[in-house]
């Protein structure tokens, strides 16, 4: 009977994420124009989006001076383009994470010491950032943007430690290099 | 022996865009329009001829390009209600009715050129869709301000 209960409920909890990723991806397909224009140059963009605009995108300021027009249009207009540009945020950080661990993948195969714990660090904070990138897209279609600004901004601060981390890598790595102790 | 540090062409042209073509228009909105409308559609080139007379064609084109770069950045970070009251100002300061121009900002989406080559596409979408917000702000502001019969 409990492991009936149980199934029921994971099936309905399933059904349940399955929608709301439904709906955030019916709301990026729907953006004014739609959003192929900037999302065709995500795959090119070097750099995640800067910090200072994340916040933005999620802050809830923007939505009081809204409400404060008492307009239920416009209200609806905002929701609907404040959840495109943060759908746009989610996979470009998405993007951008990918290419930073790919780039390090490549860099890793040719060296010669590889430090597990710096590598375990890496893939941590890669797992977690691709988590979060999918409950902020999850969250976005169920709740909107501005409910989704506390794990938003960790998630900006998670891809900005990844780069750094990469960096640091790449940077010892070239340093190696130099002293003719690194790749093969 | 002393050594004059002569400031860089790039540098000398930036500051006189800046303090002398850019001071003149009010606004950084009217600003970013005027940056913008300096880049040639066909090359993405901008091009402005006192500019490239004084520093050269070079100098002109870069310094050109990075202001009209922190133009963007700043109007993007604007909220929402600071955009809409830049939006007012910018409408305010040309010469066409106010309301036509409304209009068609809102139909013709001029704006979307404003938009630098090779910006972060995130930030192009959020200025984009925070100038749609202000202008269907500022229309529903005229359409409650309008007297009823």
């Amino acid at each position: 009977m409990i492991g009936t209960t149980s199934a029921l409920l994971a099936a309905a909890a399933l059904v349940f994420l399955l929608i709301a990723w439904i709906r955030a991806d019916k709301a990026l397909r729907d953006l004014p124009f739609g959003s192929e224009e900037w999302s065709s140059s995500l795959d090119e963009s070097p750099e995640a989006c800067p910090a200072e605009f994340v916040s933005q995108i999620f802050s809830s300021g923007d939505m009081a001076y809204v409400e404060r027009l008492n307009s239920r249009e416009l209200e609806r207009q905002f929701h609907r383009e404040r959840n495109g540009v943060a759908l746009l945020w989610v996979q470009q950080t998405s993007a951008v994470v990918q290419r930073i661990m790919r780039r390090h993948v490549e860099a890793s195969r040719q060296s010669r010491d590889i430090e597990f714990i710096m590598e375990a660090r890496i893939f941590l904070q890669y797992a977690q950032l691709k988590a979060a990138c999918a409950l902020i897209f999850v969250g976005i279609g169920l709740a909107g943007a501005q409910e989704v600004r506390g794990i938003a901004l960790y998630a900006d601060v998670l891809t900005q430690r990844i780069s750094q981390v990469a960096r640091e890598f790449d940077a010892g790595l070239r340093e190696r290099e130099m002293k003719g102790v690194g790749p093969s | 022996m002393s050594a004059e540090v002569k400031p860089m062409p790039l540098q000398e042209a930036y500051n006189d865009l800046v303090n002398r073509s850019l001071t003149r228009i009010p606004g950084e909105l009217g600003r970013l329009i005027y940056l913008a409308s300096t880049r040639e559609y066909n090359t993405g080139h901008y091009y402005h001829q006192g500019l490239a007379d004084r520093f050269g064609p070079g100098a002109a084109q870069k310094a050109l390009e990075i202001a009209h770069r922190q133009a963007f950045y700043k109007v993007s970070a604007y909220s929402l209600e600071d955009l809409v009251e830049e939006l007012e100002r910018y409408l305010a300061s040309t010469k066409e009715n106010p309301l036509k121009c409304l209009r068609a900002w809102q139909k013709l989406e001029p704006y979307r050129i404003a938009v630098p080559e090779d910006v972060n596409a995130t930030v192009a979408r959020l200025f984009t869709s925070n100038l749609r917000l202000a202008l269907a702000i500022l229309r529903f502001r005229q359409g409650r301000s309008r007297p009823h019969r």
